[in-house]
């Protein structure tokens, strides 16, 4: 069962790094490791990340971002796991930290690249489930994937990346979409009243026109607690860049004593 | 992958107390104490406009600040005792105001170097190629920087009249190899070595293009190299522009140098300079880009 969960978005500004010099929207940052440290805190045996991608799979749980995809020249070189990168030059964030080493020929969407590094900086150190959900699934497709996941282990926790629509202003990725703050705010309102099963009424082609990828993931997380008693806390919800943001700590209340540990 | 570099490696820069890192590319700005330097024609004379474009550079993002009493052209004779008035006092006082600020002081004469390093230079700017032996000696007396520039034939204050080189750029190798060897030898620290081609000194517009075309071979030389082009009239002949238009020309120049590995831009331009600067040192990957948001939202 489902123990925990997070909500987080996945623009690639998150990493470190990747916004050069500057530390941008480290708020958005604080609130996502928040988030995901607490999902760890709850100490589940499985965490199953979720996210949008092309395809619908399992990638390997060592797979992490290969963050030249975005920033060619940042300096991060293809190396096994676990050697050392190489340092000097820019290859730090401005926080200090090192980028994450990437897997081989990983090719992993950027949401679970966001989701497994987040996990790696909560210190996550146990088992890890990769899952991408591709545009083209249907709420029913997408919840009963949700379903499976809730089952992966007696303790999984559950982390989602899923961002809103980037339509939100003229400045946006996707400019202007007077159809884009009613949607959002909707998503918004169904996750903070943890009424997550309206998320399986999301218009698949409304979320295709305002360029609200999360919307796969969504319905997964509906799939994934239905049923279930929530608590939520909204850690942010923004649409800085005209983008909307949300991230959100979902805690499943337990109708009795939780499952020991396995 | 990291990008290929374009120039050797380089080592630390090292300038008395102040230190600078490989990759990162230096702006001197050019503070004269004259009545009739070429392009600020005595703008920077009288010592308060001088302590107040000192002010300008450093909020521009000067590294270096490069004072010089005597201008490179023929004209009104400085001796030693006017030259050494003109600047070593100014020296204190920039010193005294920017102590994190290295300083730089344009001489080839030994007495004033003495005396500027007294007052708190950290690096003399020997323009004129090694023309008074008894310089590096006192250079190593006080630890200071030296830079090694090609001159040809030239003697200080005179123009080049139907210079010819068989090859200009072996010539300014050769030339500053050996300036850079008796520096060493008379104790300069090799750390503090700068090599400078020296563009419109003993050359004409032809072999300063060549020697800019051909830089990358005085970097691979492992020397930090200077980058002394601005406003100069190689640029001017080559754009047939005069002084007041040679911008642009001064930072296409510098952009190519910084590319091809120069360390040290002498600059009059100093906020443009630093733009340029930064720019290739971003194209290069040896500087992160200031704040990169576009299609990462």
């Amino acid at each position: 069962m489902i123990i925990a969960a997070a909500l987080c978005p996945s623009p690639p500004l998150l990493m470190p790094g990747l916004t050069g010099a500057a530390s941008v929207l480290p708020e958005l940052r604080r609130a996502c490791e928040q988030a995901v440290t607490e999902l760890v805190a709850a100490d589940p045996d499985v965490v199953a990340v979720v996210g949008p991608g092309e395809q619908t799979m399992i990638w390997d749980a060592a797979a992490r971002l290969d963050l030249a995809a975005f920033a060619p020249g940042i300096g991060v070189a293809v190396l096994p796991m676990g050697d050392a990168l190489p340092t000097g030059g820019h290859l730090r964030a401005p926080d200090g930290t090192e980028p994450t080493a990437v897997h081989p020929g990983s090719g992993l969407p950027v949401s679970l690249g966001i989701g497994a590094w987040l996990l790696d900086q909560a210190g996550h150190a146990g088992e890890l489930l990769l899952q991408s959900v591709a545009s083209h699934e249907s709420a029913e497709r997408c919840a009963r994937l949700g379903a499976d996941l809730a089952t992966a282990a007696i303790r999984t926790g559950l982390l989602v990346l899923a961002d809103g629509s980037a339509c939100r202003n003229p400045k946006a990725p996707g400019y202007f979409d007077e159809r884009s703050a009613g949607f959002d705010a909707e998503v918004e309102r169904t996750v903070r009243a943890g009424d997550l099963g309206a998320l399986l009424d999301i218009d698949a082609e409304l979320a295709g026109d305002l360029m609200a990828t999360g919307r796969p993931a969504w319905q997964v997380l509906a799939g994934a607690l239905t049923g279930e008693r929530l608590t939520t806390e909204i850690r942010y919800c923004d649409d800085p860049f005209g983008v909307a943001y949300l991230v959100a700590s979902l805690r499943v209340e337990p109708l009795t004593a939780p499952p020991a540990k396995g | 992958m990291r990008p290929k570099q374009t120039t050797p490696e380089q080592t630390t820069l090292r300038l008395r107390g102040h230190s600078f890192a490989p990759e990162r590319l230096l702006v001197m700005a050019i503070v004269n104490r004259t009545p009739d330097s070429f392009f600020d024609a005595g703008r920077t004379w009288d010592e308060p406009a001088a302590m107040e474009r000192v002010h300008q550079v450093i909020a521009d993002g000067a590294d270096i600040v490069d004072i010089g009493g005597v201008p490179a052209a023929p004209g009104q004779q400085v001796d030693v005792t006017e030259e050494i008035r003109r600047t070593a006092p100014f020296i204190a006082a920039v010193r005294g105001a920017y102590p994190d600020v290295a300083i730089s002081v344009d001489t080839w004469r030994h007495e004033v170097a003495a005396q500027a390093c007294a007052a708190g230079a950290d690096l003399i700017n020997d323009s004129w190629g090694g023309q008074d032996a008894k310089l590096p000696a006192v250079i190593a007396e006080y630890g200071a920087g030296l830079v090694c520039a090609h001159v040809g034939a030239q003697q200080p204050r005179t123009r080049p009249f139907r210079v010819s080189y068989s090859d200009v750029v072996a010539d300014v190798l050769e030339e500053t190899q050996r300036l850079a060897t008796r520096a060493v030898e008379a104790g300069v620290d090799p750390a503090g070595i700068v090599i400078d081609a020296a563009h419109d000194f003993g050359k004409n517009t032809w072999h300063s293009l060549e020697v800019t075309r051909r830089l990358g071979e005085m970097t691979g030389s492992g020397w930090p190299v200077l980058v002394s082009v601005s406003r100069k009239d190689f640029i001017g002949e080559t754009l047939d522009l005069p002084l007041q238009d040679r911008l642009a020309g001064t930072l296409a120049a510098t952009s190519v140098c910084a590319w091809l590995g120069g360390r040290i831009f002498r600059a009059h331009d100093v906020a443009q300079t630093r733009q340029v600067l930064d720019m290739v040192a971003a194209i290069k990957g040896d500087k992160p880009p200031a704040r990169t948001v576009r299609g990462l939202v």
